[in-house]
């Protein structure tokens, strides 16, 4: 509870200052990939993020690393203000609550898409068109492939599940069964 | 006056008596034994005559006094008195005897109505208790057979409610298996297709 309030306060702040200059988008683009190169080097965030270094040494490594990269100045202070602040290590949830906060800017929300074979294109498609009439937003989805559901697939929206799965199915017609509902 | 009381003045008139008796027969013995050698058998009589009395009349005297002097009759009335009162002393403790016997046999004949009134009561108390215990038992045995009813109905309910639900469980799982095996691409469209039409349908 306390990281995702330090992470929205962060990501907020930066979401403020994108907004103003019109760049939120590539800032966060910036954060994504820099949360990725992290994700690949897991030693550069273990270090970066250890309070047990000084944080000039910390920062010398950080700087290292933007250095080489091509982010805006913004959002290199943005890291090097999480490095002094000891945040660094909320990156994660920091990119993800910006992720959001241009997604609702931008009038986009995101769906996962959870399905027991692969979707083919045109399904994909219809089912965009009619999550987009369902949310009145541009949908942006996510779609991964779990067996266990049999049959089917769930959509999450934020806190909506649109479950269509046939081990739900199968599931509710046993809670019947057993609550004597078909005697 | 003499009186002669208790076991020692008896003694003493008894032997007072003895020596005056001995004392008369050795007198006549004597008298008896000088005749023999006497003169004329007439003087001779008289004078034995005589001294028979003259004894006779000592004898009668002395008895007389002894007798008076020893009040042998306050003696003998005394022990009748005496004899008459143990005889009254008597006849009271046996009086007393006997009221206490009637008494005995009064408070025993008591007793004996207040043993058979408590065995009666206790008889009564018995059979009371008995039919008491007895209808608690009866009562407590068909408690005990009504919970043993509710207690069958309810374990056959619990079996048949187990038995249903391992049944739902082994068909829910049945079911799954046939349909993780029958399952086509087909099936998988038509299930998206539904699902997409039902999200439209929301709108």
């Amino acid at each position: 509870m306390i990281g995702s309030k330090i992470s929205s306060r962060y990501a907020k702040a930066l979401f403020s200052l994108g907004q103003d200059d019109g760049h939120y988008e590539e800032y966060g683009e910036n954060l994504n990939e820099f949360v990725s190169f992290c994700s690949t080097k897991n030693e550069f965030i273990r270090v970066v993020s250890n309070q047990i270094f000084p944080v000039e040494d910390r920062k010398k490594v950080l700087e290292v690393v933007l250095e080489k990269s091509s982010f805006s100045n913004i959002v290199k202070n943005f890291l090097r203000l999480l490095v002094d602040k000891n945040r660094i290590v909320a990156i994660d949830g920091i990119t993800d609550y910006y992720s959001r906060l241009t997604d609702e800017f931008s009038n986009i929300t995101r769906a996962d898409i959870i399905t027991a074979k692969p979707l083919k294109s045109k399904a994909l498609d219809n089912l965009k068109r009619a999550l987009t009439g369902l949310t009145s937003k541009d949908v942006r989805t996510d779609v991964k492939q779990d067996d266990t559901l049999i049959g089917g697939l769930i959509v999450k929206i934020g806190d909506l599940v649109l479950d269509g799965s046939v081990k739900t199915q199968l599931e509710g017609l046993k809670e019947s069964l057993k609550r004597g509902e078909y005697n | 006056m003499i009186q002669f009381k208790g076991k020692k003045g008896k003694f003493v008139l008894i032997a007072g008596l003895i020596l005056i008796s001995l004392f008369i027969f050795c007198g006549l013995s004597f008298a008896s034994e000088g005749g023999g050698h006497g003169g004329t058998d007439g003087s001779q009589r008289l004078w034995d005559l005589g001294a028979r009395f003259l004894n006779f009349a000592i004898l009668v005297i002395i008895l007389f006094v002894v007798i008076k002097k020893a009040d042998v009759k306050g003696f003998f009335s005394g022990r009748r008195a005496e004899i008459s009162q143990k005889f009254e002393d008597l006849k009271k403790e046996r009086d007393a005897a006997e009221s206490r016997f009637r008494e005995l046999e009064d408070e025993l004949k008591a007793f004996e109505t207040k043993k058979k009134e408590i065995i009666q009561q206790f008889e009564a108390e018995g059979v009371a208790e008995k039919e008491k215990i007895i209808a608690e038992a009866e009562e407590r045995a068909k408690q005990i057979l009504e919970q043993a009813g509710l207690t069958i109905k309810r374990e056959i309910q619990a079996a048949k409610d187990r038995l249903a639900m391992e049944m739902v469980e082994a068909a829910a799982q049945r079911a799954q298996r046939i349909i993780e095996k029958e399952i086509k691409d087909s099936d998988q469209d038509q299930l998206v297709n539904e699902f997409i039409e039902r999200v439209e349908k929301l709108h």
